[in-house]
């Protein structure tokens, strides 16, 4: 009984947000017409029915991790859909359905550790494959594949993937091997150098805003590895590890092109119409928007390149303001942070959390301190709130893999054949 | 303005809403869980191990999920799966072995009532038992 009251309280509330979110602008915003609020509030507020009547058909332990996720899209919605004046974000739209469609997908593939784990040369070929397709379409100075229609950016897709082959490879952590004097372990060895060819065909490509957020990936994946029963790194292993990565990160920054070491050390102030106009635009606005905002669709950075997906939360902050942008924020924060409520009952469930959670975390920062100034801008989007159908997708097939720990399955990979195998046996 | 401030104070109410929602839902997925992992759980004397994730790693060491402080128990001793809700045990190395029922076993499914001997130490593997 409980259960069900939690679930429709939480659909009320989820509606109400949004419901109040339209509210705000039809009551402070910029607008021509009453039809394009109108418009927008019927397309929010039927995907949130649609939704709400769709999640328990998928039969989970628990559903929090979908309401804040349908929380969060159609916040986002609202969002897109106001900047520089009311208007229906159809292109989005279609996006936030895609990101929930590959969250689904994201839960149904990665719910049982055991048949995946089967599945992890596939993962590896899946990486590979995306990197050649980087080699031969993307080229040196690019990270999109440009189709007419939409473009695609296929780094995008190896974020998931590597959180899928750290996750795994956790159990292999008892399966060592001699080499050379040296206990190995082959699994270790292979996401170490998966990573490390990530990150070079990163760098390759001038990404070098995705590189921080596959390290942190590895990194909270090498973490787990410490803690999984066995896996015996002694404290030697670490310091030499953490002296090799501090040694390369001095090296990259030396190696770093010019326009790389300009942004690492850039001022904005004393060249804001080139090098630092979308980060002097950026706080100005949020410093204009104040802690309640302009109101929806009567800011100015629309304007500015990139408005709605590197500097999304200056955006965000000049037309609801920075309390609202903050709390949207925190909305992020918790999606993520509730395998804490409902801890995962495997390591290849808690590693993959560990993973999205901090590729997660990586990309909030980037975007939100590069754009308040904190650190180098870097053009990463924020996740779910920033325009972009790749971002959108990935995202949505790493909350997947949320809403998977948080109800995962303990079945054998072999129990469909085996009574596959029985029906046969009868019918014969 | 007045129209804004109740669109985040909204916003922070759902969010507490469906933090307390997840709360609820912890409880009843606990139920699943049992359902999932038979109800099983491992009893040394007056001490009660529940099981209550997959690969429970049972040992001296600090990290080990089922800590057993005697000498005769290696730091890694063993480890616990469970899949379609059956148990399984398996040695991880010890030096002292792992004996069920008596007989010294590498892997093996655990059934009701089995006797588990890790070095001098016995511990039964059996249904939950309810606090009454």
């Amino acid at each position: 009984m409980s259960g069900v009251l939690s679930y429709l309280l939480s659909c009320i509330f989820v509606t109400v947000v949004h419901g109040s979110m339209l509210l705000n602008i039809y009551t402070n915003g910029k607008y021509d017409s009453v039809n394009d609020i109108i418009t927008l509030g019927a397309a929010v507020i039927l995907l949130d029915a649609v939704y709400f009547i769709a999640m328990p058909f998928f039969k989970q332990r628990t559903y929090a991790v979908d309401f804040m996720l349908l929380l969060i899209l159609n916040m986002s919605m609202i969002f897109q859909s106001c900047f520089g004046g009311v208007h229906f974000d159809v292109k989005h739209f279609i996006t936030i359905i895609a990101a929930l469609v590959s969250c689904r997908i994201g839960c149904a593939v990665c719910r049982n550790h055991r048949w995946i784990q089967t599945k992890k040369k596939f993962i590896w070929a899946g990486i590979g494959v995306l990197l050649v397709v980087i080699l031969l379409f993307t080229g040196s100075r690019s990270m999109w594949i440009d189709l007419g229609f939409m473009s695609i950016q296929p780094s995008e897709f190896i974020k998931p993937l590597l959180v899928l082959a750290c996750a795994t490879s956790i159990a292999e952590q008892q399966n060592r091997h001699k080499v050379m004097g040296f206990n190995v372990v082959y699994d270790n060895l292979i996401i170490f150098g998966i990573t490390a060819v990530v990150i070079l065909f990163q760098w390759w490509c001038r990404d070098l805003g995705s590189i921080p957020t596959f390290a942190a990936i590895y990194a909270s994946c090498f973490f787990m590895r410490i803690c999984y029963p066995k896996a015996k790194f002694s404290k030697k292993t670490l310091i030499i590890a953490g002296s090799v990565v501090a040694v390369a990160a001095i090296i990259a920054i030396i190696l770093a092109p010019a326009y790389v070491k300009a942004r690492l050390f850039a001022d904005i102030w004393s060249n804001p119409d080139e090098d630092g106009y979308q980060q002097t635009k950026a706080l100005i606005s949020i410093a204009e928007g104040g802690w309640f905002g302009k109101g929806p669709g009567k800011g100015f950075l629309h304007e500015v390149f990139a408005y709605e997906s590197d500097i999304v939360f200056a955006t965000i902050s000049e037309e609801w303001g920075l309390l609202y942008a903050l709390m949207t924020v925190l909305m992020l924060v918790l999606i993520v942070a509730m395998p804490l409520v409902n801890p995962p009952r495997s390591y290849y469930h808690g590693t993959m959390c560990a993973g999205v959670c901090a590729a997660f975390t990586m990309q909030m920062a980037l975007n939100i301190f590069g754009s308040c100034n904190m650190i180098p801008f870097t053009g990463v989007t924020l996740p779910f709130i920033s325009a972009g159908g790749s971002s959108m997708v990935t995202s949505g097939l790493m909350i997947g893999m949320i809403v998977a720990a948080q109800s995962p399955v303990f079945v054998s990979p072999s129990k469909k054949k085996d009574k596959h195998k029985q029906q046969k046996r009868r019918a014969v | 303005m007045e129209v804004s401030i109740c669109a985040a104070a909204l916003l922070d109410i759902c969010a507490i809403i469906l933090i307390l929602a997840s709360y609820i839902e912890k409880r009843s997925g606990a139920k699943v869980w049992g359902r999932l992992s038979n109800d099983m759980e491992l009893v040394e004397g007056n001490h009660i191990y529940s099981l209550e994730c997959d690969e429970i790693l049972i040992g001296r060491h600090a990290s080990a999920d089922i800590r057993i402080q005697d000498m005769s128990v290696s730091r890694y001793h063993a480890m616990l799966n469970v899949t379609d809700g059956k148990w399984m045990i398996t040695d991880i190395g010890s030096k002292s072995g792992v004996l069920v029922n008596g007989e010294p076993v590498r892997h093996v499914r655990l059934y009701e009532g089995d006797v588990i001997s890790l070095g001098n130490r016995h511990l039964i593997f059996r249904k939950r038992r309810s606090d009454k």
